[in-house]
């Protein structure tokens, strides 16, 4: 399983997520395998761009879950952030976060893209 | 039994989580939308729980939640709100409608086994509970018709006539009831009191048990102190009535009670035992009272041959067997055609 290993590097808890899937990790790496499919359904930042954060906050909601159940960590405490600060009425400071944490999914992406 | 658990998200990959979670203990239904989750509902009997999603495509987890309040499914089905920290007034909206508990996302899986667990075995319980509960009353409103089916045969054994009669007058309780009720608001009973009310006219002559064979069964006239025993009959019936009334559905036993003693009042006042005017007599005591008068008319008896239909009609509507309420006399002149049929259909069997 090169990709979870490959995974952890980047700060995935794969060990959390493997509970979650009950040890199934074959199940584990098929949904990872879905989700830069559900990235691009979810661009957060082009409601951003057009100031829709109505939009933006649900898309955001969405990612949260996924991020979570996957265990993709870094990428989940970022849009916990961008959630809260959308309702908090902060939308500059989330799209701050929004930019930083983009590199880092883009590398998730392309490890899975890599590893299927 | 209900094996099955109704997993509703947009996100497959939440889905195939809490799937790979049941999938050993319970049969697994998805649905990626609301629409879909309401189809499964309506055509699937064996759903245990259900896992739903607020916010999805198409149609919601708010609306399933609408849709099971209106069928009424939400008391039997645990439904398990799924999700990633939402808007608190939102929560509070799918608890109010019925919604039994939130799961967090990320999923805990161990933890989320268990509690689901625990609310379906809850719910199957309680819903088994339910279901015993409804049969006992089932067999207890049995038992009660029995038991005042008994009363009713002893007084066929006593008097010949009245074994056919009590049938006639609980079919003609049942139309004129309805009618009087259909056409006058002042009057309406809801159905089930209707029904309670059939049954009860049942008894509306179990005092003649304690009524002497020569004075019941005699061929000819009564003389003024025969006819004061009979009339004695309403208030033995009461008599007799009180002795049963813990074994007897409070309600049955209430308009028994009343009918007994009150199905020879008149309207006028000049009835007996009490000389009650008006609707001082109840509604259901008035309409028993033109079903007997009726159904003695129109059957042979000792003292007397059989009058037809139409004459018994006309006799009752020209006061010859005391005076009605006249409301009680156009639901009962409304009826005529159904009463007709109910006498051919009695004469078949």
């Amino acid at each position: 399983m090169e990709l979870i290993a490959e995974l952890e590097t980047l700060g995935v808890n794969t060990t959390e997520a493997l509970a979650r899937f009950m040890n199934n990790s074959g199940l584990y790496v098929r949904m990872l395998g879905k989700f830069p499919a559900a990235v691009k359904d979810a661009d957060v930042l082009t409601h951003f761009q057009a100031k829709d954060y109505e939009t933006a906050v649900a898309t955001a909601h969405t990612l949260k879950g996924v991020t979570g159940n996957l265990s993709l960590t870094p990428l989940f405490k970022a849009y916990t952030d961008i959630v809260a600060l959308l309702r908090a009425n902060e939308p500059d400071k989330a799209e701050a976060i929004l930019t930083e944490i983009l590199p880092v999914q883009e590398k998730i992406i392309a490890c899975i893209e890599k590893n299927s | 039994m209900n094996n099955a658990i109704l997993i509703v998200d947009d996100m497959e990959i939440n889905r195939a989580i809490l799937a790979e979670g049941f999938k050993d203990e319970y049969e697994i239904l998805e649905a990626e939308n609301g629409l879909r989750a309401i189809e499964l509902l309506d055509s699937n009997s064996n759903i245990a729980a259900v896992l739903l999603d607020l916010i999805m495509p198409e149609m919601g987890g708010m609306d399933v939640l609408k849709h099971l309040n209106e069928n009424g499914k939400i008391l039997h089905i645990p439904v398990f709100i799924i999700t990633a920290e939402s808007s608190e007034k939102m929560l509070m909206d799918a608890y109010n409608l019925g919604a039994v508990d939130v799961i967090n996302k990320p999923f805990m899986m161990n933890f989320l086994r268990c509690r689901i667990g625990n609310i379906i075995e809850l719910y199957r319980h309680r819903n088994d509970l339910e279901d015993i509960v409804k049969e006992q009353v089932e067999r207890l409103s049995k038992v009660n018709l029995s038991m005042v089916e008994t009363l009713a045969t002893l007084i066929e054994f006593r008097d010949c006539e009245s074994g056919e009669h009590v049938k006639r007058i609980c079919g003609l309780t049942e139309i004129i009831m309805t009618a009087v009720t259909e056409m006058y608001p002042e009057y309406y009973l809801p159905r089930a009191e209707i029904e309670k009310i059939v049954t009860a006219s049942i008894l509306h002559d179990v005092g003649k048990i304690a009524i002497p064979d020569g004075i019941l069964n005699k061929p000819g006239r009564l003389t003024k102190e025969e006819f004061e025993v009979m009339k004695q009959h309403t208030t033995r019936g009461c008599d007799i009535l009180t002795q049963i009334p813990s074994v007897m559905d409070e309600d049955i036993y209430k308009y028994s009670y009343d009918i007994c003693r009150h199905h020879h009042e008149r309207w006028d006042g000049r009835g007996y035992p009490d000389g009650l005017v008006g609707d001082e007599i109840s509604i259901w005591a008035q309409v028993v009272a033109v079903a007997d008068v009726y159904d003695a008319l129109v059957s042979p008896r000792v003292y007397k041959a059989a009058f037809d239909f139409d004459t018994a009609m006309k006799m009752i509507n020209n006061g010859e067997c005391g005076t009605f309420n006249p409301k009680v006399l156009n639901a009962f002149n409304a009826s005529a055609d159904k009463i007709r049929r109910e006498e051919a259909v009695i004469e078949n069997n």
